[in-house]
């Protein structure tokens, strides 16, 4: 017993506990999978799969492709002005800095989908809501995360380029992000394979793109049709996370 | 040219006071050494010149006329700091280089303070600053390397590049901020060398704090030392004896070299 103290112990009770208190709260029981020749059947429908629509397919594709873009790409060129704001070291005033950290945090809080049902009131169903969507949520989560990758960069260059009579701001500009560029593209790629997966949630709400065309097959009964969105859904998620890795690593 | 008037700091929570009522004239020409013990205010002695380090009272005047007091932390006082940095280089221990860009690069930030923030940004020089910025850095002797990534280098040659950023500004007053502390002492020699050499070549006023006795009562025409903020000599290295030396560092020298008499 010598890994073990009495501490552990307490700790795996209580972990027990919640884990209990879990399952009941969401009705968790195996048994209920002895149903599960249902589901068979019901994938069953699934094939064969249904070529006829797959150009409309492909063009819903490269639709979501290009929300979830748009809208992280938006958001990152919006956030980084904001960053250097919402970082302590680089915060023009106290002040700014609290109200910027605040901002980001309430922006952030608020789920996509929060933020597409309400823009669907003014902006009407399509993909621009979801665009606007995404890129508000991303704001926040760039802001965050870019913050405080200013906060950790290293603070010699700084000193160096205000030892030379730079202003303020190029003196920060040039002293940190080039430290920073390889960690902010890599987040970017990830909020990007993030984003993507947002917006087939965001077509489930009228948003547009494969996650609609996925919707309304499903609930049409289309199920010859599901099948492919499915696998083109997943043939484009195994693509993305390919090609952000592979350039992930060229930069870093 | 440089005139250091009850130059005093104290760290916010810190009872003791880093530097005290520092007294010091400082000339064209002097090649001065700040010796002192870790913690004994050298840094921030050096760092209160160009207004790194705000201090507490006291003043700092360049050519007579004050350019650094305790109000110099914003607005138009803090504009005027910034104007008189341009004419004073810096070298660091850790060279404080801009990772992932170039030596030509780094070298050319030196122009920064000269030029307009939009022609920094999209980084449009002159040629006029290209050439000098290519001519200081054949001068610290790294020509060839003038298109290699700075993480790429060896410990010397990327202080090397810190001088060149430096001597970019065409400053009249060099600041070193233990520039060889991280450096070996062959390095550290040639690395003294051009900072002996640029200072004569350029006249300036040359202030750096160093480790190493030898190499401050070799290169140096003034010693200052520090102990505890208090300035407890200030004169040239002959004068800076084995008593002194007891004095600053609080033990005997551990090396021959008062008795060889270099």
């Amino acid at each position: 017993m010598v890994w073990f103290k009495k501490s552990n112990i307490v700790t795996v009770v209580i972990l027990l506990i919640f884990i209990y208190l879990s399952m009941r709260l969401t009705e968790f029981d195996l048994t209920k999978f002895k149903d599960f020749r249902n589901m068979i059947d019901f994938l069953s429908q699934w094939f064969p799969m249904d070529f006829s629509l797959l150009p409309e397919m492909v063009q819903d594709t490269l639709e979501t492709l290009a929300m979830a873009f748009l809208g992280s790409v938006l958001g990152l060129v919006i956030a980084l002005p904001i960053s250097f704001l919402a970082a302590r070291n680089t915060a023009p005033s106290r002040a700014l800095f609290q109200i910027t950290r605040v901002g980001l945090s309430f922006v952030r809080s608020i789920p996509e989908i929060v933020f597409g049902l309400i823009l669907l009131t003014t902006l009407g169903l399509g993909p621009f809501p979801a665009v606007i969507a995404i890129m508000f949520h991303n704001i926040g989560v760039f802001g965050k995360l870019i913050s405080e990758l200013i906060e950790a960069a290293d603070p010699g260059p700084q000193e160096a380029m205000k030892a030379v009579g730079a202003k303020k701001w190029v003196a920060y500009l040039f002293s940190i992000m080039p430290q920073i560029w390889p960690n902010v593209l890599s987040q970017f790629f990830y909020r990007f394979e993030v984003a993507i997966r947002t917006s087939l949630i965001l077509g489930f709400i009228g948003g547009g793109g494969i996650g609609q065309r996925l919707f309304n097959d499903f609930k049409t009964f289309q199920y010859s049709s599901v099948s492919l969105d499915v696998l083109i859904i997943m043939v484009m998620v195994i693509i993305i996370d390919f090609l952000a890795s592979y350039v992930r690593n060229r930069i870093i | 040219m440089i005139d250091v008037k009850n130059l005093s700091v104290q760290y916010a929570g810190n009872s003791t006071e880093a530097l005290s009522n520092i007294n010091l004239t400082l000339n064209k020409g002097d090649f001065v050494c700040v010796l002192g013990k870790s913690g004994a205010g050298k840094s921030t002695f050096i760092r209160c010149i160009n207004g790194l380090q705000i201090p507490t009272s006291g003043e700092v005047c360049l050519d007579g006329k004050v350019c650094l007091d305790p109000d110099y932390v914003s607005g138009a006082k803090a504009e005027k700091l910034r104007k008189v940095r341009r004419e004073m280089g810096m070298i660091f221990q850790h060279f404080n280089l801009i990772p992932r860009l170039s030596v030509l690069q780094n070298v050319l930030t030196g122009t920064f303070g000269y030029r307009s923030s939009f022609k920094n940004l999209i980084g449009w020089f002159s040629q006029e600053e290209l050439e000098l910025a290519k001519k200081v850095i054949a001068e610290v002797g790294l020509s060839e390397m003038s298109g290699r990534r700075v993480e790429n280098l060896s410990g010397g040659q990327k202080q090397r590049v810190g001088i060149a950023r430096a001597l970019v500004q065409q400053p009249r007053v060099l600041l070193g901020d233990e520039p060889v502390a991280s450096l070996d002492p062959g390095t550290s020699n040639h690395i003294f060398t051009l900072l002996k050499e640029m200072h004569e070549r350029l006249g300036l006023l040359t202030i750096i704090n160093v480790h190493d006795i030898d190499l401050a009562k070799r290169y140096a025409t003034r010693i200052i030392a520090l102990r505890n903020g208090e300035l407890i000599f200030d004169g040239p290295p002959e004068q800076f004896t084995e008593e002194e030396y007891y004095a600053t560092y609080g033990s005997k020298s551990e090396n021959s070299f008062f008795g060889a008499g270099i």
